[in-house]
C-alpha cells in the first residue's frame, strides 16, 4: 500500500480548515504539539487527540458561523466578510450557529455508523485533487502526526458529532470554489468565501452529479453506498433550510423553564411578528365572503 | 380478546374508534408518540417549541423530548414533514375540510373524465362517497370560513380571474371559495379583540383569529378540549371515542395508550386464508413488550408507518404495491410581495382557496417568521440569482424560480410578514408506482428497521408537471390581480405531507393493496384506515374530509362483516363534535 504524499495531505488538511486552525496565523494549537512524538507511554497521540477535538469543535463553529450569516447576514464581521454587511441583526445574533451545532450534533436523526464512516472517508479518502493551495511551513514530521491523530479520532471517536463532517465537507468544497481561502482570518475556508463564492459551494453540493458524493460512495459496501449519497443530497438541501429556520425562530431567548421569552427574537424584529408578544387572538375577523355562513349541494 | 385494534390515532384511526365505540365494540387504540392532554400545559405557541422536526412538541419522535426523534430516511433534497401522537398530522393542520373532486370516482362522467389519473380511480362512486362526507362534516363540524384580512386580499386577486364563486360542498368546475373547514366559526369576543381577560371561554368562542394553527389549537382559553376551535381529532373524534358511553346508545368508551410503538402484526392462516389476529406493542419509556390479540386490526399509522409495519411483520405483499404510489400534491409555493396590509400571520392558516379541477388548487397560507423562512428557502431550484441548479423555471413571477436567502429575503421581509401574500400549490399529481417506501438500508432502530422514503421528483408524470406549472401560473395571476408589487415562484423540493396512497385501495388487483371495502387483499381482518388507503392525490384538495369519510365507511364494512351489525350512515343522525354531553365527561375525566 502505497503512503499518500505528504503534500497531498497537507493540501487536504489545509482544505478542510484542520491545518489552519490548529497551527496557522492564529491556530488553537501549540507548534511543539506536533514535534516528534515525546516519549510518552502507550498511545503517543492520545494526548494530541485530546487536544484536537475542541479545535476541530471551534473549526466547526466556525464554519457554522459562515453558514448562518449566509442565510440571514447582519451586524456582525462574518456578514461583512463575505460582502453583504447590514444594520440589521441577523442569524448569528439569533444564536443560528448553536442551534445548527445543537440540532446537528446531538438531533438531526443521522446514526453514528453513517456519521462516522463519512467522517472517517473525508479524512482518509479526498486526498488533493490537484488544485494549488498556498502552503504552511509545516515539516512532514508535524504534519504527519496531525493527519494520524485526526484520523485516530475519526476512527476511535464513540460518537463523531456531525457538524465536524458537514463543516469538513463545507470547507472542502469552499477551497474548491476558491483556493485562497486557505488563509486569512476566521479559522474556517467557508467563513472566509464571499456571498456568491458561497453560494457556489451549495452549488456543488446539491449538484446530482456531485464528485464529492461519488468520492464519497466508493467508501461504503452496498446497500450502504447509495443510501450515503442520498443522505448527503439530503443534507445539502436541509442544511439551508435549518438555518433559516433556526435563526427565524425564538431559540435564543426562549426559557426552557418557564416558557416564556426573556427578550424579543431576531425574527420577530425583522418581520414585524407579535408587536407586542404572544397573544391570545386578533382582532381580525372581517365577517363572510359575500355574507355567506354555510353552504350545500 | 379486543374486538377491534386501531394502530395509530392521527387523522383516520380515531374515526374508526369513535365509530366502532359507538356500536360497543371493544377497541383499543395505540399511539406511538406523546398524548397531549393538557395543552395549556404542554404547549406554548412558539416555533421551534413546537415545530421543531427534531426537538418540538410536534414532531415525529416519544413522549420524553430529550430523546432523539424518529430517524427515517429520505435519499433526495425533500423533507418528510411526520408527527407522532395523539391528533397526528391534524395536531397542526389548518383544519381545511374541502371535498375530493367527484372526477377520481369511477363512476364521473363528464368531458374532461381523462384528464384525471384515471388508472388509479376510487373503486366506488362519487355518490356513494356523499352521505360519508355528508356524515364527518356534520361531526367535524365543517363550516364555511370566517373571513379575515389575508382573505380578502386572496379573493381580491381571484375576483381578477374571471372564474365563479363556489357555493356547493362539491366542486362542479374551476372556481374559488372560502374554505369549507374544520374550525369553529368566531363567537362573542373571538375575533374582535387581542385583550386576553376578554377572550377566555364562554365570553369568546371558536376561532379567535391567534394564527397558531401550526403550533396546535388549544383556544378559547378554558374551552372544554371538545369546544377548541380547530378540529383536529384530538379535539373532535378522540374526546368522542373516549365518551362514547354519554352520547350513543350502548356505547363504549375506547381504551388509548399513547407512547405505545406497534413493532409487529400478527397473522396465521384460518381456513386457507392468512389472518390478521393481533399485534405487539412496545412502551417507549420502558421498552416493556405487549401482545394483544384482537378480531379485527387497522393500520392508521399513516403513509410511511404503515408500509413499514407491513414489512417488519412479514406480511405478503403478491403484487408488491404495499408502499408504492405514495403521493404528496407536489407543492409549491407563490409569494407575493404586496404593498398593503395582508395580516398574513394573522387568523386561521389558510381560510380561502381556489380549486382548478383537474389540474389542482390553490390556498392562501399564513405562516408566522420561521415557517415562512423555511418555506421561501426550500427549493429544487437553487438560490435566487446564483445558480438554479438546472431548473429555476420563468413565468409570470418575477426572475427565475428558486430559494430566497440571505441579504434578498431580509429585504423581502423587510416591510413586515403582514405585507406578503402567500399561496401554496396543491397539484394533482398522479400516483406513481415509483415514489414509494421500503425498509432503509440504515441501521434499524429500537423498533426494527426503519423506512426509506423515496421520491424521483425531478421524474414526475408529464400530467403532473402540467398541473404544477399550470397552477403556479394561475398563482401568480391571482397575486397580481391582488396587488402584488413582485412575486417569487420557489420551486419546492418535495415537502412531503397530504401524503396519500402507498396502501391505497383500488379497482384492479394488480396495482392496490386494499380492496374496494378498505381491507386487505392479502390479509383478512386487516384494514386501512388513514390517508394511505386513498385511491390517488383526490385532483388536489385537502385529503383530510375524504379520510375520514373513507374510515367512516370501512368502520361499517368492519362492522357489517365481522361483527354481524347493519350500517348506520344513511339510517341515524350524527352527533356533532362540540355536544354538552362529551364536554360534561371530559371534565369528570379530568381531561
Amino acid at each position: 500500500m502505497n503512503p499518500k504524499p505528504p503534500l497531498a495531505r497537507r493540501a487536504f488538511l489545509a482544505r478542510i480548515g484542520l491545518l489552519g486552525a490548529a497551527v496557522g496565523a492564529g491556530g488553537l494549537l501549540p507548534r511543539s504539539a506536533l514535534g516528534p512524538a515525546p516519549a510518552a507511554e502507550g498511545d503517543p497521540l492520545s494526548g494530541l487527540v485530546g487536544l484536537l477535538r475542541p479545535v476541530l469543535a471551534e473549526l466547526s463553529r466556525d464554519t457554522l458561523n459562515g453558514l448562518t450569516v449566509f442565510v440571514v447576514p447582519g451586524t456582525d464581521r462574518y456578514s461583512t466578510a463575505q460582502g453583504t454587511p447590514s444594520d440589521t441583526p441577523g442569524g448569528l445574533a439569533a444564536e443560528g450557529t448553536d442551534f445548527l451545532m445543537n440540532a446537528l450534533d446531538n438531533f438531526v436523526p443521522f446514526p453514528d455508523q453513517v456519521a462516522k464512516p463519512i467522517g472517517a472517508a473525508l479524512a482518509t479518502g479526498l486526498a488533493d485533487t490537484g488544485i494549488e493551495l498556498p502552503g504552511l511551513d509545516l515539516l512532514p514530521v508535524q504534519l504527519g502526526t496531525l493527519d494520524k491523530a485526526l484520523r485516530a479520532l475519526l476512527e476511535n471517536d464513540a460518537t463523531l458529532p456531525l457538524s465536524l463532517p458537514i463543516a469538513s465537507t463545507l470547507n472542502l468544497l469552499a477551497t474548491q470554489v476558491n483556493p485562497l481561502a486557505v488563509n486569512g482570518p476566521f479559522l474556517s475556508p467557508f467563513a472566509r468565501l464571499s456571498y456568491a463564492e458561497k453560494a457556489r459551494v451549495f452549488q456543488l453540493l446539491e449538484g446530482q452529479d456531485s464528485d464529492l458524493v461519488a468520492l464519497l460512495d466508493v467508501h461504503f459496501p452496498e446497500p450502504l453506498r447509495h443510501s450515503v449519497s442520498g443522505l448527503l443530497k439530503f443534507v445539502g438541501g436541509a442544511l439551508i433550510e435549518f438555518a433559516t429556520f433556526g435563526a427565524y425562530t425564538e431559540y435564543a431567548v426562549f426559557d426552557e423553564r418557564t416558557k416564556q421569552l426573556t427578550g424579543r427574537p431576531v425574527g420577530w424584529q425583522l418581520t414585524g411578528y407579535q408587536p407586542n408578544g404572544p397573544v391570545e387572538g386578533w382582532d381580525d375577523f372581517i365577517g363572510y365572503y359575500q355574507g355567506r355562513t354555510e353552504v350545500h349541494d | 380478546m379486543r374486538d377491534v385494534i386501531i394502530i395509530g390515532a392521527g387523522g383516520g384511526g380515531p374515526v374508526v374508534a369513535k365509530e366502532l365505540a359507538a356500536r360497543g365494540l371493544d377497541v383499543l387504540v395505540l399511539e406511538a408518540g406523546p398524548r397531549h392532554a393538557d395543552p395549556r400545559e404542554q404547549w406554548t405557541s412558539f416555533e421551534n417549541d413546537a415545530n421543531n422536526p427534531l426537538t418540538g412538541y410536534f414532531r415525529l419522535g416519544p413522549e420524553d423530548r430529550s430523546r432523539p426523534a424518529w430517524f427515517r430516511e429520505w435519499p433526495q433534497n425533500s423533507f418528510v414533514w411526520q408527527l407522532s401522537g395523539v391528533g397526528g398530522t391534524t395536531q397542526h393542520f389548518y383544519g381545511n375540510y374541502p371535498r375530493a373532486y367527484p372526477g377520481v370516482f369511477n363512476d364521473y362522467d363528464k368531458p374532461d373524465r381523462a384528464e384525471y389519473d384515471v388508472n388509479h380511480r376510487f373503486p366506488f362512486s362519487y355518490g356513494e362517497m356523499v352521505p360519508y362526507f355528508e356524515w364527518v362534516e356534520a361531526t367535524a363540524p365543517v363550516l364555511t370560513a370566517a373571513m379575515g384580512a389575508k382573505e380578502q386580499t386572496f379573493f381580491r386577486g381571484c375576483e381578477t380571474l374571471g372564474l365563479p364563486v363556489q357555493t356547493t360542498k362539491t366542486t362542479l368546475g374551476p372556481s374559488y371559495r372560502p374554505q369549507e373547514n374544520a374550525v369553529l366559526q368566531p363567537g362573542g369576543n373571538a375575533g374582535r379583540t387581542t385583550d386576553r381577560n376578554l377572550l377566555t371561554y364562554p365570553q369568546a368562542t371558536g376561532c379567535t383569529h391567534c394564527g397558531y394553527c401550526f403550533q396546535g389549537c388549544m383556544r378559547p382559553i378554558g374551552a372544554p378540549r371538545n369546544q377548541f376551535a380547530k378540529r383536529s381529532t384530538d379535539n373532535s373524534y378522540v374526546p368522542m371515542a373516549l365518551t362514547a358511553d354519554v352520547w350513543a346508545p350502548g356505547g363504549r368508551p375506547v381504551e388509548l395508550i399513547a407512547d405505545a410503538y406497534v413493532t409487529r402484526v400478527h397473522a396465521e392462516s384460518r381456513g386457507g386464508a392468512l389472518t390478521a389476529t393481533g399485534v405487539t406493542w412496545r412502551e417507549n419509556a420502558s421498552g416493556a413488550e405487549h401482545r394483544e390479540q384482537a378480531r379485527v386490526v387497522v393500520l392508521a399509522g399513516g403513509c410511511t408507518e404503515n408500509p413499514r409495519l407491513w414489512f417488519n411483520s412479514g406480511l405478503p405483499n403478491p403484487n408488491d404495491w404495499v408502499g408504492r404510489g405514495y403521493t404528496d400534491h407536489f407543492f409549491d409555493w407563490v409569494v407575493g410581495a404586496m404593498d398593503d396590509y395582508t395580516g398574513n400571520p394573522k387568523g386561521v392558516g389558510s381560510a380561502a382557496r381556489l380549486d382548478f379541477p383537474p389540474y389542482g388548487g390553490l390556498e392562501n397560507v399564513g405562516l408566522p417568521p420561521a415557517l415562512n423562512a423555511f418555506a421561501t428557502t426550500l427549493s429544487d431550484s437553487g438560490i435566487r440569482g446564483q445558480y438554479t441548479n438546472g431548473r429555476g423555471p420563468t413565468g409570470p413571477w418575477d426572475g427565475p424560480a428558486g430559494r430566497v436567502i440571505g441579504p434578498e429575503f431580509k429585504e423581502l421581509i423587510s416591510g413586515g410578514l403582514d405585507r406578503l401574500l402567500s399561496v401554496l400549490v396543491i397539484t394533482d399529481d398522479d400516483v406513481e408506482a415509483d415514489n414509494r417506501v421500503t425498509l432503509s438500508a440504515l441501521p434499524a432502530d429500537e423498533n426494527g428497521p426503519i423506512p426509506k422514503v423515496s421520491f424521483r421528483h425531478r421524474n414526475r408524470t408529464a400530467r403532473t408537471n402540467r398541473n404544477r406549472e399550470f397552477m403556479a401560473r394561475k398563482a401568480a395571476e391571482l397575486l397580481r390581480g391582488a396587488g402584488a408589487k413582485k412575486v417569487y415562484r420557489i420551486d419546492w423540493a418535495p415537502l412531503i405531507l397530504h401524503v396519500q396512497s402507498s396502501m391505497r385501495m383500488g379497482e384492479s388487483e394488480r396495482n392496490s393493496v386494499l380492496d374496494a371495502n378498505a381491507e386487505a387483499r392479502a390479509v383478512k381482518r386487516l384494514f386501512v384506515a388513514d390517508n394511505s388507503a386513498l385511491a390517488n392525490a383526490l385532483g388536489g384538495p385537502n385529503p383530510t374530509l375524504t379520510t375520514q369519510a373513507l374510515a367512516t365507511r370501512t368502520a361499517e364494512k368492519i362492522f357489517q362483516r365481522y361483527f354481524g351489525g347493519d350500517p348506520w350512515v344513511r339510517t341515524e343522525s350524527p352527533v356533532v363534535s362540540t355536544d354538552p354531553r362529551i364536554s360534561t365527561r371530559l371534565g369528570e375525566l379530568g381531561l
